[in-house]
């Protein structure tokens, strides 16, 4: 395996890691136009450097659609898998962009669009990354950026979150680091594509698995590894939650899914996998009935986001080819339908008050019918009810564990589904019930219209997807 | 032409939200004059083809295929005739987001009726529960939302195991585009996968009929929701459940379905009854109809699940018939309730004196319910009972016969509580129907006469169960008659005994001429179900036996 460290790396080697470095300059771009431009002008200029990059980013990486290439000796390869990873990174990043104008003081505003960029960068470098090392790595940017971001605001819970996210997710990080270091003994090779040869001992080989998905469910916290979650994304500023929502899971699935499909022996590739769709199922359970209790805007949705990212590594069950892609669709509607949720909440939040409150929907389809018509269809989205990508994309979800033999997951799929409805319902309730007591809050107007760009947006793509399932095709082969 | 039917009224509901708050009545006439064009259309297209989009490819093909014809053809005329006079004669407050609900209900369930792919059945299946949950929310009486959750859960919950059946089906199958398939086309599904998914469907279907013990969402909801939608509830959405027994599982599932019957006969007996014995009780004269509408929905189960073509296609009649009468009823028990402020037949009394055409449309649309002779409730319920009794299924035919009596007491408590006896001191006594109200209930009348006088078309369009049974099959049935379909229907028995008979023959010992050895009927055996259903027909058996001594 050492004779890859010696080819010296080619000009390829560094155009298939551009995406993520265009963003990461940008990031840079974003630190140095803070420092020179007047103050009234560095929110809106954070905001579009930032666009921008993500936006070119996501150009370069769609020309190499069709041209996989495997770069730095194994460690990182730029296809179809990581294009689409990438793309949704940076429609994700964008739309937490938009809603990031009201967010922070003016003189954190650039530091912290920066350290968004940079998570973002993380995130797709995890995308494209097929060995242990290039995970970690990217890990590890996701997530220290992400610290700092929890912190920001200026409420005692938010540098509780910061500090909670600080250690749980370093364990984690240990985890994970623990177990590549077991497989490495195990195989020898910190490429993924190694993990499928005949491991020089299977008890280190297994362990090291274990302790490897540990460490990613921790990322995509899935139950039981999900507890920190909810505190964390009630913390955290508006913005960096909706983020995290969604990036970091995406960066996250994007290890799993390689893992899982491509890295395994095939004798006991089953055997080692049925633990992570044990706890899908827990997830998609307890997400759901801890959503019940909450009253809390961002706190449901952390735990609806649990239950999500159940029903995709449900998804993913049985490792069939149709399953990824479908894991992949789903992953997109969810990005779509969550922020535009949280960019709706975003549309009420106010100096001092988020409007993530349950109260402050209250009468909301009274006030706003608009906004209050598209927040029940984002809601429609996520408890999977049509006519949206959440209601085809549980379908898709449904059919391909029925078709391999895993119908008992369909099955607790529909259960926590129906559990699901009574908490997003929840806040359908709130904003059409007339009920008597309620403050009426006066109608007001947000900082900026970007996030109704990004209401919008999410909109259409939400019911463009239902009517148009679109799973990208041509993202296998997922390691060499 | 079709995907507009569906579309247009959905999103004239969702952009009512850019007029403003205080066009009320141009809310409310725009609504009118959408639901009259969507029945216009429909009614000038009894044979508009199937109309279909590629949706997905995989794991299971599914398209948006609609198609108007069969039963849902008269389901969907039925529902936008409701929904027009409805809402003719709505006035509630904010009646503009009124109106969008009623309109979002209206595309979504002409969708559900005109649905020829099962996912898309689904789809619409789920999407009709959404404006009944909002409307019951926002303009609950009680400013309580126990009765909104108790009919989403109970719906939703049906409606995810239809879903994941859906999906089970697709994935067996290998396509959900199948109501309009030719049934012999479609590969047969193995017992264990058909009974599973067998289940789902039913499951939801029953929910939504309701039938006893799945029923207590259904009472509440009638009593909560205003009247205009409660009337097009109760007359269209609760036939979605009967609606998929008829062509959902009994076209795709025939083994189960058949399975599954004496439980059905058992469930759809019990509502028969106690739904009318509920119904005899209640003081809320919303509540009265609600029971006698799950007593109803009963007789319809019966029907479905009796295999006998008489019966099925009274059960068509029976389910236009009472979407007609308990829309009427339910949007005159509105207009009692907005001229007194109550519908507690306790508190009411006399309004027949100063409200003589209130009265008089009230004591029409009793009597349909009641089955009087010559209006609709009449023509389904002989049809069914007909059927049921030739299908071999005796007893269940005289026990149904028990609520139609009790039918009779509680529909004319109902109409004795509120229009006859002297008049109640301390309820306002409002002036009588406006011309206007009486036009919206006009349409009402003249289909429920229509309809109780002939039936034949109705019932007909239960043998093309599918649209994809050629419209040429529906221009035959549908110039007959009632009586010459029933005649027909009699035939096609009597045609099916001969058969019957010469296979009974084959299977009896010999004497020594040949001859087969039929044993004398005994009297235990007679009416009853294990005695072969051909010696009932003492002419054909003796025909078959001469054929065989040839």
């Amino acid at each position: 395996m050492t004779p890859h460290l010696i080819v010296p790396f080619g000009s390829a080697d560094w155009a298939a890691v551009a995406p993520p470095t265009v963003v990461g300059v940008a990031a840079l771009v974003v630190i140095l136009a803070d420092l020179m431009l007047p103050r009234r002008a560095r929110r809106i200029s954070a905001i579009a450097i930032g666009i921008v990059g993500l936006i070119v980013a996501g150009i370069i990486a769609l020309q190499g659609w069709h041209h996989p290439y495997v770069a730095f000796g194994g460690a990182f390869i730029e296809g179809g898998f990581a294009i689409v990873f990438e793309g949704i990174v940076i429609v994700a990043a964008i739309f937490s962009l938009c809603m990031s104008y009201g967010f922070a003081r003016d003189d954190q505003i650039g530091g912290a669009i920066a350290l968004m960029l940079w998570s973002a960068t993380g995130a797709m470098l995890m995308a494209g990354a097929a060995s242990l090392m290039m995970i970690f790595l990217g890990l590890e940017l996701l997530s220290l950026a992400l610290y700092c971001l929890c912190g920001l605001a200026a409420r005692a819970s938010a540098r509780e979150a910061a500090l909670k996210y600080l250690i749980l997710s370093s364990t984690a990080s240990g985890f994970l680091l623990y177990g590549m270091a077991l497989l490495f003994g195990a195989t020898g090779s910190v490429a993924l594509a190694a993990l499928a040869n005949p491991p020089i001992s299977a008890a280190l080989f297994d362990i090291g698995c274990g302790m490897f998905l540990v460490g990613l469910c921790f990322k995509l916290s899935l139950a039981p590894f999900h507890v920190w979650t909810p505190d964390v994304f009630e913390g955290a500023p508006l913005p960096v939650t909706a983020f995290m929502s969604v990036v970091t899971k995406a960066g996250a699935l994007a290890a799993v899914a390689r893992f899982a499909y491509a890295a395994l022996p095939q004798r006991d590739h089953a055997a080692i996998l049925i633990p992570l769709w044990i706890v899908a199922a827990i997830s998609m359970i307890v997400g759901n009935v801890g959503a019940l209790a909450q009253t809390d805007i961002k706190r449901l949705l952390a735990y609806s986001g649990i239950a999500q990212l159940g029903y995709i590594v449900a998804a993913m069950a049985g490792t069939s080819a149709l399953g990824l892609r479908y894991a992949i669709f789903y992953l997109g509607a969810y990005m779509f339908m969550n922020l535009g949720a949280f960019a709706v909440v975003t549309l009420l939040s106010r100096e001092n008050d988020e409007g993530s409150r349950l109260a402050s929907f209250a009468g909301l389809g009274y006030r706003q019918p608009v906004l209050a018509g598209l927040m029940t269809f984002f809601l429609l989205a996520l408890a999977g009810l049509p006519p949206t990508a959440g209601f085809i994309g549980k379908i898709l979800i449904l059919a391909t564990d029925v078709n391999t033999g895993y119908a008992w997951l369909a099955v607790l799929l529909i259960v926590g589904t129906a559990i699901s409805v009574y908490a997003y319902f929840k806040i359908v309730r709130a904003m059409y019930a007339r009920t008597i007591g309620t403050p009426v809050l006066p109608r007001f107007v947000p900082a900026s219209a970007l996030p109704w760009v990004g209401v919008a947006l999410c909109a259409i793509a939400t019911l463009g997807l239902g009517l148009y399932p679109f799973a990208p095709s041509d993202i296998l082969p997922l390691v060499r | 032409m079709i995907f507009a039917l569906i579309i247009a009224p959905i999103v004239a509901g969702v952009l009512l939200v850019l007029v403003p708050r205080s066009a009320e009545a141009f809310a409310k006439w725009f609504g009118v004059a959408l639901a009259t064009i969507v029945f216009i259309i429909v009614a000038l297209e009894p044979h508009a083809s199937d109309e279909s989009l590629r949706w997905l490819s995989r794991p299971f093909v599914a398209n948006f295929h609609v198609g108007l014809g069969g039963i849902g053809y008269w389901i969907v005329l039925l529902l936008a005739l409701s929904t027009a006079c409805a809402l003719a004669v709505t006035r509630v407050p904010r009646q503009r987001d009124f109106v969008a609900q009623m309109l979002v209900l209206l595309g979504a369930m002409t969708g559900l009726f005109v649905a020829r792919d099962l996912l898309l059945f689904a789809l619409f299946w789920d999407l009709m529960l959404i404006p009944v949950f909002l409307t019951l929310i926002a303009w609950s009486p009680t400013r309580s939302t126990a009765t909104a959750w108790r009919y989403l859960v109970y719906n939703l919950v049906g409606g995810l195991a239809l879903l994941l059946a859906t999906a089970a089906y697709g994935v067996v199958q290998g396509t959900t585009d199948v109501l309009a398939a030719n049934p012999s086309m479609l590969a047969p599904i193995s017992p264990a996968w058909a009974f599973w998914i067998f289940l789902g469907f039913a499951f939801a279907f029953l929910i939504k009929t309701p039938v006893w013990p799945l029923h207590t969402w259904m009472p509440l909801t009638y009593a909560d929701l205003p009247a205009p939608m409660v009337a097009v509830v109760s007359a269209v959405q609760s036939k979605a459940g009967l609606y998929g027994f008829i062509v959902v599982t009994s076209v795709l599932l025939p083994g189960p379905m058949h399975g599954a019957a004496p439980a059905m006969f058992v469930l759809g007996l019990i509502a028969l009854v106690y739904g009318a014995l509920a119904a005899l009780v209640q003081d809320d004269a919303k509540r009265v109809v609600a029971y006698s509408s799950l007593s109803h929905l009963g007789l319809i189960v019966l029907a479905i699940f009796s295999f006998n073509p008489i019966a099925l296609g009274g059960a068509v009649v029976y389910i236009v018939a009472h979407g007609l009468f308990s829309a009427g009823l339910f949007i005159v028990l509105g207009e009692v309730e907005r001229r007194e402020d109550t519908r507690l037949l306790s508190r009411l009394g006399g309004l027949g004196a100063r409200n003589p055409k209130l009265a008089g449309g009230l004591t029409i649309l009793a009597l349909a319910t009641l089955g009087l002779p010559g209006l609709c409730g009449f023509a389904g319920e002989i049809l069914i009972l007909t059927g049921v009794y030739r299908a071999g299924f005796v007893w269940p035919a005289v026990v149904a016969l028990i609520p139609i009596i009790i039918a009779a007491a509680y529909m004319l408590r109902v109409l004795q509580g509120l229009m006859n006896g002297p008049e109640v001191a301390d309820v306002p006594q409002r002036r009588d129907m406006t011309p206007l109200e009486m036009l919206a209930l006009a349409p009402l009348v003249i289909a429920i006469v229509l309809l109780g006088v002939n039936p034949g078309p109705v019932a007909a369009s239960s043998r093309a169960l599918t649209s994809a049974a050629t419209a040429l099959a529906n221009v035959q049935t549908q110039s007959q008659s009632g009586i010459a379909y029933c005649k027909q229907a009699l035939l096609d028995q009597r045609r099916n005994a001969m058969e019957r008979a010469q296979r009974y023959l084959a299977s009896l010992p010999r004497d020594v001429n040949g001859r087969p050895i039929v044993p004398t009927a005994q009297p235990a055996t007679i009416g009853s179900v294990q005695e072969p259903s051909c010696l009932r027909y003492p002419d054909v058996m003796a025909a078959a036996v001469k054929a065989t001594a040839k």
